[in-house]
């Protein structure tokens, strides 16, 4: 047992005075600051350049309006600062959005008749930048059913800025619309009304507590149903998968290196084995306290912490403990099995294919958590550690009897996976050469 | 050097009772009995693949024999003595981004040694090898002679009852190969059972109390040096005359020819009949009779050509 401890300290340490590991976790408040700060300057950055634009209405009824909300809008972007604010442990905090373009519209009056002939003349003025882009409305865009897609064309040569035609599309068909009512004689304020939509209410459910108090049910909360759980589930996927891959590399370097066989007169195989283990599951749980830390303090500033039960976080050390020990004895095979890297990436698919099937799955166990799907899922022990945990986030959680049955039979298998493991890492470690196929795995592990 | 008392000492340091390892459908040891003395200087000696690591392994239960008996330090088929041992493998390794000191405190703790007795013992072998100043170091700063000074200090910081010692000279220059001899003979006069595997055979014979060699998986030589080599006879002869290695080569009787430059070696089994025919057909300036020299024994038994397996010579002292 002092041996195991003295490899887990010694692993721990060697990771976590690694270059890797303080800026992958000091430093990431300080990425994650200047990345933000990097946006925000590119925010700044952006092309206010006012946007000219031609059009040319053939309708004869829609140019003066549009100049006018044009005009509108450019007044507004003059006086104002478009802003969002936060609430932040009772104070708002205002956040400025970035700011946009003036949009400047023209009148073309072609020439004569010929369409082609005005387009192609409206596309030379943006080709020389003297336009930005321009409009074409139909004569019939004001007619009733007027829906064959050609009657507002809009021409540019920049189609990844939105703004503009997103305004376009806005402004007009608002327009159109007011426009089509008055000629039906319909009251377009009246039309409004009653189109209005009825916002749908999402609740949970009504409780009776033992004192015979019914309590109201209460209104569905995204942040706690769907979040929380996602959130909580991809930072368990990633703390797994920085801690549990990086075994592979220490034992193939300790092979490469010959360490391993000094290390072996030592200590027993199963005995350095476990050691490593311990020692990346200390490394792990320090990351994600880190990251808790983080995130619980992220969430109590946002008044938000009271929608993460305090029992996630338990099941959350729980489920990583066992993904560790899972998927760490995976990789520690691997690696003692091969003698290079590159062998070692083609054992690692199949092991890699395992950690990754919660991540192709997790979209349909949100959706129905109690599903048999959802249920067998969570029960296949590889994916138990993401997907139970997973459901036990998405309120009101599994029934306890199946969270039981998944620890057991998780359990079971993490001690399958770490025996198997122990008996090609005892063969593996000293091996040299070609690595082994999964059938000769297989046979080491079942060897005496 | 002289052999230690031998008379019959209570317990051998390592006792292997007719073990065998195989791999697959590969056969590494057979059947091998070795009977290694308490405080003895023991050399392992064979070509490559021969099975020399393997028997090393087996004694410190890295690998465990098909089938025989494994006894070290008085503890039968456990690792419970791998603590009172110390290893240093041929092919060594040490963690490039760790300093000298933790290295060596690392495998200090895993033999069970405790912090103050380790730092007390690194600081004194790291003194004795002249390298006091790099205890702070990474290894990755080491030259390659210092490195291996290191892993010789890792292999005996934990003053080991038993020490291992596979290939222990390989890659060493003179003056550091001088520094880990002066520092195993030490060792051993100070009671400890020194177990080495070598290629170069002038070094087993003066500094071994006993040689040992396994071939295709075989004993095949074990005992004192003298009993080995007189297991041989006086079959062997050193020649100087006109005409050298080639005339030599050319007379009936004569073996193994060893053209050593100034002088001749071969295998001859009337040297008095060789002596006359050379005097008839040439100058004769050196001819000595003696016994042959265990590089000489090692080529017979293991030379290239060889097809069948050597008779063992096994004469005591060991098993």
């Amino acid at each position: 047992m002092n041996k195991i401890r003295r490899v887990a300290l010694t692993e721990y340490l060697n990771a976590v005075r690694s270059k890797a590991f303080i800026i992958g976790v000091l430093m990431l408040p300080v990425i994650m600051a200047a990345s933000v700060a990097v946006q925000v300057f590119a925010q700044k950055k952006t092309d206010l350049t006012p946007r000219r634009f031609a059009v040319l209405d053939r309708s004869g009824q829609l140019y003066a309006v549009l100049a006018a909300k044009a005009k509108s809008r450019n007044d507004w972007l003059h006086t104002n600062d478009a802003s969002v604010s936060v609430e932040m442990k009772g104070q708002r905090l205002k956040m400025d959005l970035p700011k946009q373009p003036e949009f400047v519209p023209e009148e073309f009056k072609p020439t004569g008749d010929d369409e082609k002939a005005a387009e192609l003349q409206l596309s030379e003025r943006v080709r020389r930048k003297e336009l930005f882009a321009f409009v074409i409305i139909g004569r019939n865009v004001l007619a009733r059913g007027a829906t064959n897609h050609m009657e507002l064309l809009y021409h540019t040569q920049t189609p990844t800025f939105q703004e503009l035609p997103n305004w376009l599309d806005s402004t007009l068909n608002a327009e159109i619309r007011e426009r089509r009512f008055t000629a039906a004689g319909v009251d377009s304020q009246q039309v409004r009304l009653l189109s209005q939509s009825v916002p749908l209410q999402r609740l949970g459910l009504a409780e009776k507590k033992t004192s015979g108090e019914v309590v109201a049910a209460k209104r569905d909360n995204p942040i706690a149903t769907h979040a929380v759980p996602i959130g909580a589930m991809m930072l368990l996927f990633m703390t797994v998968m920085s801690s549990a891959p990086a075994l592979l590399n220490t034992v193939l370097e300790e092979k490469m290196a010959k360490i391993s066989e000094v290390l072996l007169a030592s200590v027993s195989p199963f005995q350095l084995m476990l050691g490593k283990l311990v020692g990346t599951v200390m490394v792990s749980f320090t990351l994600s306290t880190f990251y808790l830390a983080g995130v619980a303090w992220m969430l109590w500033k946002f008044d938000q912490l009271g929608n993460v039960p305090g029992q996630l976080f338990a099941w959350f050390f729980l489920f990583q403990l066992l993904a560790l020990l899972i998927f760490g004895s995976m990789f520690i095979a691997v690696g003692a099995a091969c003698s290079e890297i590159r062998d070692a990436q083609n054992l690692m698919m199949p092991v890699m294919m395992t950690i990754m099937l919660p991540m192709m799955t997790w979209m349909a166990v949100l959706q129905s958590p109690t599903s048999p799907f959802s249920r067998a899922l969570s029960l296949f022990p590889p994916a138990t550690p993401l997907i139970m945990f997973l459901r036990i986030a998405i309120p009101p959680g599994p029934a306890w009897w199946e969270v039981a049955l998944g620890l057991v039979l998780t359990t079971l298998f993490m001690i399958g996976c770490v025996w198997a493991s122990a008996k090609i890492f005892r063969i593996g470690i000293l091996s040299q050469g070609q690595a082994p196929s999964l059938p000769k795995l297989v046979t080491w592990v079942f060897s005496k | 050097m002289s052999p230690p008392l031998l008379t019959q000492p209570p317990r051998p340091a390592v006792r292997l009772t007719n073990v065998t390892k195989t791999f697959g459908a590969h056969t590494a040891v057979r059947q091998l009995s070795l009977s290694v003395p308490t405080g003895c200087t023991y050399g392992f000696i064979g070509p490559n693949g021969s099975g020399k690591t393997t028997t090393i392994r087996t004694i410190l239960h890295i690998f465990h024999p098909d089938s025989g008996e494994v006894e070290v330090l008085g503890e039968r088929s456990t690792r419970a003595a791998n603590d009172r041992i110390g290893y240093l493998p041929e092919e060594r390794g040490l963690y490039k981004k760790m300093t000298v000191h933790r290295v060596l405190a690392y495998y200090a703790a895993l033999k069970g040694m405790k912090r103050a007795d380790a730092a007390a013992e690194i600081q004194k072998w790291l003194a004795k090898m002249g390298l006091s100043e790099w205890a702070d170091k990474k290894v990755e700063a080491l030259s390659k002679g210092m490195a291996q000074k290191i892993q010789f200090i890792a292999a005996v910081i934990a003053r080991p009852e038993l020490l291992i010692l596979d290939e222990p000279f390989s890659g060493l220059d003179p003056v550091n190969l001088e520094v880990i001899r002066a520092a195993i003979l030490e060792l051993r006069a100070a009671g400890t059972t020194v177990i080495f595997s070598t290629h170069d055979m002038a070094m087993a014979e003066t500094m071994c109390d006993f040689i040992f060699m396994i071939y295709r998986g075989n004993k095949v030589l074990d005992g004192t040096l003298a009993d080995i080599q007189r297991s041989y006879g006086e079959d062997t002869v050193r020649v100087n005359c006109t005409g050298g290695a080639d005339l030599l080569r050319n007379l009936p009787g004569v073996e193994l020819v060893r053209d050593l430059g100034q002088s001749q070696e071969l295998r001859h089994p009337d040297p008095q009949a060789l002596l006359r025919e050379l005097a008839a057909r040439t100058t004769v300036r050196h001819f000595e009779v003696c016994q042959p020299s265990l590089h000489d024994i090692f080529i017979r038994i293991a030379k290239p050509d060889s097809q069948e397996m050597q008779v063992p010579k096994t004469t005591g002292g060991g098993s």
